[in-house]
């Protein structure tokens, strides 16, 4: 199974809808579907709202249609994600709308997903993470520079392949913010 | 071409737009650095790929050789391109070049240190036969200078060691002032090079700077591209370049030029170069004076007086071929003259003059070269130098090259922000650079004083 019809996302929302759980991720081939029920606070509904398709726009739409009857996705909260973040989210084939936050690369280097060669990635998609935890290692030269996450939430996309080249502020991961504290909270305020 | 088929291109600005045009010509696939800045700038879109290095200061962007190499080596390039300024005369950028298996468009590392320490290449320069201007070694104290002063005779220019681009070099007219500019130049000195050392030479007044361009292949072969003068600077920053020089007859151009390929010579120099020497108009003689090792902002006069592409050549040498043209095919046709813009306001003491260009409209015809990386619409960023575009002329004669100038001068549209262009219009009408009537401080010393009191007006 590569992709996933438009209904069998519909079934999929209305299994998890009807069920005792709060959030499924599912991932097959270039497809991941991440769902969550109960959004958070006001201010995070944009990033977690009831279903997720990464690079799927139209499934998404569907989604929100069946998740929240007729509460559209808002024009306003939407564009509260920095025009920049939005071209590049874009262009990683993600959709800004869905409020991903990207972690990016601190520096041109080597993208490294793991400690060593061999070892298990720092993180995968669906993976927790806090400020604190490490994510990749950028490699410049033989200096291995650990990146941290600085933000709370969870690892929506690896945006980067390993052992490739990154550019200074390329988008490593997308991550769904949960608590409020990341930079694009940061940016609303200050605009 | 053998050896290279991409070509990292670790610039920005015009520079990297003319390097990319050489690429293009050659063949030869490009990278382009760029820090966030730079991201949608001209070269960015030109280049075949565009990496981004880091943010837009140049200590964390151009200025990071491990970053440039990691980005070759990265992007599967085989050499890497400097330009001008940045890292292009740093041998740790050739250096880490050589250990990665890279091949650096420039001089070997070694040339570069040996070049670079001024007082090294003066003993080179005496060692190859060339006059070098009266002067010192190493001065430690104010003493030490004095006496040294005293022997080579006031005025004296007390130079950084480690110098170029005028930066801390002082002239000083009288013994009692030596203390006090003694220590202003080693203080320069530090801040600029992080090597205080200073040393004395003879300040020539009535002088001319006449430059000869080199080039040098891997099999010891030099040949020189004539001269280009120089003479017309501001604070030891050129503003506009000709070749050849209306000060230099037949038989000086010999001299001098041979005196540039024997000075190459004697290192073993490779790559393109550029030799300066000071020329005493009141004496009719010439001194060393150092040696660029790097493809220079002023290079497109003597492509217009040679019809050479001198970066072209660059590659070809760099990639271990040998020059397109042997020396008695080198030949002189023609008059050219080069005008720097650079986004500063002449009216205001030459201060910078960052900002947004609303119109860029630059001059074309016949006999009308710009090499410039500017739009209009384009974010003149503090950042990096001011330089916006470099505007040539050639003609049959220098009279026609100064006409010409003329007309494209008037024809260039820069608004949004204020650019050297009415002080060059100014320049090209007047009696003394018509007459080549000029020296060194000719700028500093009168035009910018009647500039100031004609409030720019040249007729007035």
């Amino acid at each position: 199974m590569d992709t996933i019809s438009q209904d069998e996302v519909i079934q999929i929302l209305r299994i998890v809808e009807e069920s005792t759980f709060d959030e499924l991720c599912l991932e097959t081939g270039d497809f991941k579907l991440i769902v969550k029920k109960h959004g958070g606070s006001e201010l995070n509904q944009r990033s977690s709202r009831a279903g997720e398709i990464l690079g799927h726009p139209e499934a998404v739409q569907e989604r929100q249609s069946v998740a929240m009857g007729e509460n559209q996705a808002e024009p306003g909260k939407a564009a509260s994600v920095p025009e920049k973040d939005r071209r590049e989210i874009e262009a990683m084939g993600g959709n800004p709308e869905e409020g991903c936050i990207p972690i990016r690369s601190p520096m041109l280097g080597t993208f490294y997903r793991a400690p060593k060669p061999g070892a298990p990635p720092f993180v995968e998609v669906g993976r927790w993470i806090s400020a604190d935890d490490s994510v990749c290692i950028i490699e410049v030269m033989k200096l291995f520079n650990t990146v941290k996450a600085n933000i709370r939430g969870r690892i929506a996309k690896v945006c980067a392949e390993n052992g490739q080249m990154v550019e200074y502020q390329q988008t490593l991961f997308l991550v769904e913010e949960v608590d409020g504290a990341g930079e694009t909270d940061k940016e609303e305020i200050a605009s | 071409m053998k050896g290279i088929s991409r070509v990292l291109v670790a610039n920005r600005g015009e520079i990297a737009v003319r390097i990319l045009r050489a690429c293009r010509e050659l063949g030869l696939e490009s990278v382009l650095t760029v820090s966030e800045t730079d991201k949608n700038s001209l070269p960015a879109r030109l280049a075949d790929r565009a990496v981004c290095i880091g943010p837009p200061s140049p200590m964390e962007s151009y200025l990071k050789v491990d970053t440039i190499i990691a980005a070759a080596l990265g992007t599967g390039s085989d050499a890497i391109h400097p330009g001008y300024g940045f890292l292009a005369e740093q041998p740790q950028l050739a250096e880490a070049c050589a250990t990665h298996g890279l091949i650096f468009v420039g001089p070997k590392a070694d040339d570069l240190r040996k070049m670079g320490d001024k007082l090294y290449a003066r003993k080179l320069a005496g060692g190859a036969g060339v006059s070098i201007i009266p002067g010192s070694e190493l001065v430690g104290h104010p003493g030490e200078a004095a006496e040294a002063a005293r022997r080579v005779g006031f005025p004296v220019l007390l130079k950084a060691a480690a110098g170029g681009g005028g930066k801390g070099m002082k002239i000083v007219a009288r013994a009692e002032d030596l203390r006090t500019v003694f220590d202003e130049a080693s203080g320069e000195a530090l801040s600029a090079f992080g090597d205080d050392r200073i040393y004395v030479e003879h300040y020539i007044e009535n002088a001319r700077h006449i430059e000869v361009q080199i080039i040098g292949d891997r099999f010891g072969n030099i040949i020189h591209l004539f001269e280009r003068d120089c003479s017309l600077q501001r604070r030891y920053q050129k503003m506009v370049e000709e070749a050849p020089s209306p000060a230099v007859s037949p038989e000086l151009r010999r001299e001098i030029c041979e005196a540039a390929v024997r000075i190459g010579k004697q290192i073993g120099y490779e790559n393109a170069g550029t030799v300066e020497f000071m020329l005493d108009q009141d004496h009719g003689r010439f001194y060393f004076l150092e040696m660029n090792t790097r493809i220079q902002v002023e290079h497109p006069v003597t492509e217009m007086i040679s019809g050479i592409d001198l970066v072209k050549e660059q590659f070809r040498v760099a990639a271990g071929d040998s020059f397109s043209v042997s020396q008695e095919e080198v030949r002189l046709t023609g008059h050219a003259i080069e005008c720097r813009i650079n986004a500063e306001s002449p009216g205001a003491g030459f201060s910078p003059c960052p900002g947004y260009i609303t119109e860029w409209k630059s001059p074309t015809g016949e006999g009308v070269r710009v090499d410039s990386h500017c739009y209009s619409g384009y974010f003149v960023s503090p950042y990096y130098d001011s330089l916006l575009a470099k505007l040539i002329t050639r003609g049959t004669d220098r009279r026609e090259a100064i006409d010409l100038m003329q007309y494209a001068l008037a024809k260039f549209v820069v608004s949004g922000i204020d650019t050297t262009i009415p002080f060059h219009q100014f320049i090209m009408k007047h009696t003394d650079y018509l007459n080549g009537n000029v020296s060194t401080n000719w700028i500093e010393n009168r035009l910018v004083k009647e500039y100031e009191k004609n409030g720019g007006n040249p007729f007035r």
